[in-house]
């Protein structure tokens, strides 16, 4: 009878999915209720869970809960603690959830609300979720070791040793983008830059707070930041008001970046309590609690998508960003969908935590389709706007025109209708001078928020603090995955120099600390300041290069996996990780060569050096901005050149893991797994972790 | 009733554990317990000191996803 009913409530969940997905593909005409998107994804991501993370955990992975994991065999509480299964799974999804899966979806939507949506589910469940299902399972049998270790030790040394050079090559492009996203989300709006500079002396007394009056009790520190933190954007709205004060807070793209290049360096170089970690903590709360919100809000507020389902621009002359549906929708979606910084979280901290091998179903798997869902949100929030305003918004002056009237005959002319004066009406009521030529996704994603949490609490009157709250959300936690990669790029650039001069490798020694952290910010803010140059925006540029990065990482966790499936002799089943690895592969060698080679010069750069040359020769170039064309030019080609070298390496691996499994295959070679011993676990069936603190002793003690 | 309520406070009890372990706050209480276990542990960080190491390392490595 259990069965019967179990078999009946799971084909109507799996009818349901499918009948969304359908209204959702096949509605055209009258804008579509946002309800229909999140029925789709829930029902699609429960079956995927119930039956294709099932399969995998069970016919490929064979967990095994006699094993005992890492958490179990060094348990030394610092690194490797043993903790309940959604204690980790919060602690995963915190790690993994970043800016990728809403800026991604939100510039997306260009194509228009299907394919992005449709790519955001499928690319999850079938890829993404996969990725880091397999690659956490991969670490916990192997002692928590990291993705590098792992390539070297199951592919080859060349492999482990390209991996860790991507890492490095790829935190560098992302910071450079997500700071880019900072600087034109706070670019001319003194509210926002007034809100976000306050989250640093904040940040700041939550440190101080911690270290020395109360050591280590984050939670009531978190709450009287998050108290300051509302005051602050609140507080914002005099500043804006103020004359004198609103025109310190104004500030150029080009005094943004300085601004946020001097933050990377100090947090960087600061003792990690002071700035970095208080920062941290915030961030978390206010992402969990302003995703939440975002999903209650839709749920509530049920907005229609007035986004058409696919755009003219899926011919690759969208005014966001250049390039045809194929490869750019999934390059640019990234993280949304399948992202290779996840395979760095899950062969990183969470291996050393979990408690049984089956735990890495929901953790591995489950979190991700939790990242997917927040992707879909921002998908909804992003088309749920007016199409004319989300093209105002996010498209550089180059291309829709230097004035408002321009930009709004422009766009009304791709057949998307809109009004000058729309535009300046709803730049007053969200407080802000202007909300024309905003591209990098966070401010129109923050006008979404604010026009669903404002439906919710508040109606228009509350309009502004709603969207300085989602700015100040937006740019919170991009700083903090900016300030935290910094300074694990000063650590990977001192591992680096440190085999060339000893001293210059020792974590505590100060002149070392001080180059390495200048080297890593130089470098994402090179990148960073050739993006707030570039006519085209930036962001044309800049998010191509790292969702290409991004997949690329996510092609090399996935050659590792293959690899590893193989040796273990699931030959049978390796399509399951082999056919998602095949499509990075080709999606991003395709991007990187058109992004290379294009000669359209929006698209490939090298194009784009060769029209900006040609105009040079013609003496098209007034004498004032010769100087700047030549740095153009040089940054069109750097871009070409990191292209290159990024798809260089991936291919290097893959064509070493191919002949590795040749040789695996023809018997040449003997499949050496380079697994942990089997040790039986000595906690009790029914133990359930730390939460059930009194319990860890006793259990360990009794048996 | 009164197994309701016990429900309730013992449903609460585990929320607020999962949120302390969750944003760090019960760590130097992990970290005595797993001290306490080992049995040929003599010297044990305060929990200022704990708190500085348990930063240090964690910001070393990817913690922060994009």
């Amino acid at each position: 009878m259990k069965r019967a009913l179990s078999i009946v409530a799971w084909t109507a969940a799996a009818l349901v999915g499918a009948g969304a997905l359908g209204a959702i593909a096949m509605h055209r005409g009258e804008p579509l209720n946002a309800i229909w998107f999140v029925i789709a994804a829930l029902c699609c991501y429960l079956v995927a869970f119930r039956f294709y993370s099932a399969f995998v955990a069970a016919k490929i992975l064979a967990l095994d809960d006699t094993r005992a994991t890492p958490a179990e065999r060094h348990d030394d509480g610092r690194d490797f603690v043993p903790t309940n299964k959604w204690v980790l799974f919060g602690h995963h999804f915190a790690a993994i959830a970043g800016p990728g899966p809403l800026v991604g979806p939100t510039l997306a939507a260009q194509f228009g609300y299907l394919p992005g949506t449709l790519w955001l589910i499928a690319g999850a469940a079938l890829g993404g979720c996969v990725q880091d299902f397999v690659i956490l399972f991969c670490s916990i049998r192997r002692d928590g070791k990291s993705l590098g270790q792992m390539a070297r030790e199951e592919v080859s040394e060349r492999g482990g040793f390209i991996a860790q050079l991507a890492v490095l090559a790829i935190m560098v492009i992302l910071l450079a983008v997500i700071g880019l996203v900072v600087v034109n989300a706070l670019k001319a709006s003194p509210w926002a830059t007034f809100t976000l500079a306050m989250t640093i002396p904040i940040a700041l007394l939550l440190g101080l707070y911690l270290r020395y009056v109360r050591p280590g009790r984050v939670l009531e520190a978190s709450i009287m930041g998050v108290a300051l933190i509302v005051f602050v954007v609140v507080a914002g709205q005099w500043v804006a008001d103020s004359p004198a004060w609103a025109h310190v807070f104004t500030l150029s793209g080009l005094s943004l970046t300085a601004a946020i290049i001097i933050y990377g360096f100090s947090a960087s170089a600061l003792p990690v309590w002071l700035l970095l970690a208080p920062r941290d903590y915030l961030s978390a709360f206010i992402k969990a609690g302003a995703i939440f919100s975002l999903a209650a809000g839709i749920l509530f507020v049920r907005p229609q998508v007035l986004m058409p389902p696919i755009t003219r621009f899926i011919d690759g002359t969208g005014p966001v960003f250049a390039g045809k549906i194929f490869p750019f929708c999934f390059i640019t979606i990234a993280c949304g969908a399948v992202s290779g910084f996840h395979s760095l979280i899950s062969s990183g901290t969470t291996p050393k935590m979990i408690l049984r091998e089956s735990h890495a179903r929901l953790i591995g798997y489950g979190a991700m389709l939790l990242e997917s869902f927040v992707g879909v949100m921002a998908m909804v929030a992003a088309c749920a706007m007016t199409p004319g305003v989300y093209f105002a918004i996010n498209s550089p002056p180059s291309i829709v025109g230097a004035t408002p009237e321009a930009g709004a005959a422009t766009i009304s002319g791709w057949g998307f209708p809109l009004q000058a004066e729309t535009m300046s009406s709803m730049a007053h009521a969200v407080g802000e001078i202007t909300l024309w030529n905003r591209a990098g996704g966070a401010p129109s994603l923050a006008v979404g928020m604010a026009q669903i949490f404002s439906s919710t609490i508040g109606g228009p009157r509350l309009l502004s603090i709603w969207y300085h709250f989602a700015i100040m959300f937006e740019a919170l936690f991009i700083l903090t995955v900016l300030d935290a990669g910094t300074r694990v790029g000063r650590f990977m650039v001192q591992e680096l120099g440190g085999r060339i001069w000893a001293p210059f490798g020792r974590r505590g020694w100060m002149p070392g600390i001080l180059l390495s952290s200048a080297a890593i910010v130089a470098l994402w803010g090179y990148f960073l300041y050739q993006g707030v140059i570039d006519p085209l925006g930036g962001i044309n540029s800049l998010w191509p290069l790292f969702g290409i990065g991004n997949q690329l990482l996510a092609a090399v966790a996935l050659v590792v996996a293959t690899t590893i499936l193989l040796k273990m002799g699931k030959l049978r089943w390796i399509w399951v990780t082999l056919v998602p690895m095949a499509w990075l592969v080709t999606v991003t060698m395709t991007a990187s060569y058109q992004k290379i080679f294009d000669p359209n010069p929006r698209i490939g750069f090298l194009s784009g050096a060769n029209a900006l040359l040609t105009q040079l020769a013609a003496g098209a170039v007034p004498a004032a901005k010769i100087a700047e064309t030549h740095r153009l030019i040089f940054n069109l080609r750097l871009d070409a050149a990191v292209t290159a070298i990024l798809a260089c390496m991936v291919l290097i691996l893959v064509v070493e893991a191919i002949m590795q499994w040749s040789a695996i295959l023809s018997r040449r070679r003997e499949a050496v797994l380079y697994e942990s011993p089997y040790m039986a676990t000595r906690w009790a069936p029914d133990f359930s972790g730390v939460a059930h603190d009194d319990a860890v002793g006793d259990t360990i003690g009794g048996d | 009733m009164r197994r309701v309520a016990k429900s309730v406070r013992s449903l609460a009890h585990s929320f607020w554990q999962g949120l302390r372990e969750w944003c760090g706050d019960a760590a130097y209480e992990s970290y005595l317990r797993s001290k306490n276990r080992d049995a040929n542990c003599c010297s044990k960080l305060s929990r200022a000191e704990f708190y500085v190491e348990q930063l240090n390392r964690r910001y070393s490595r990817p913690n922060r996803c994009c």
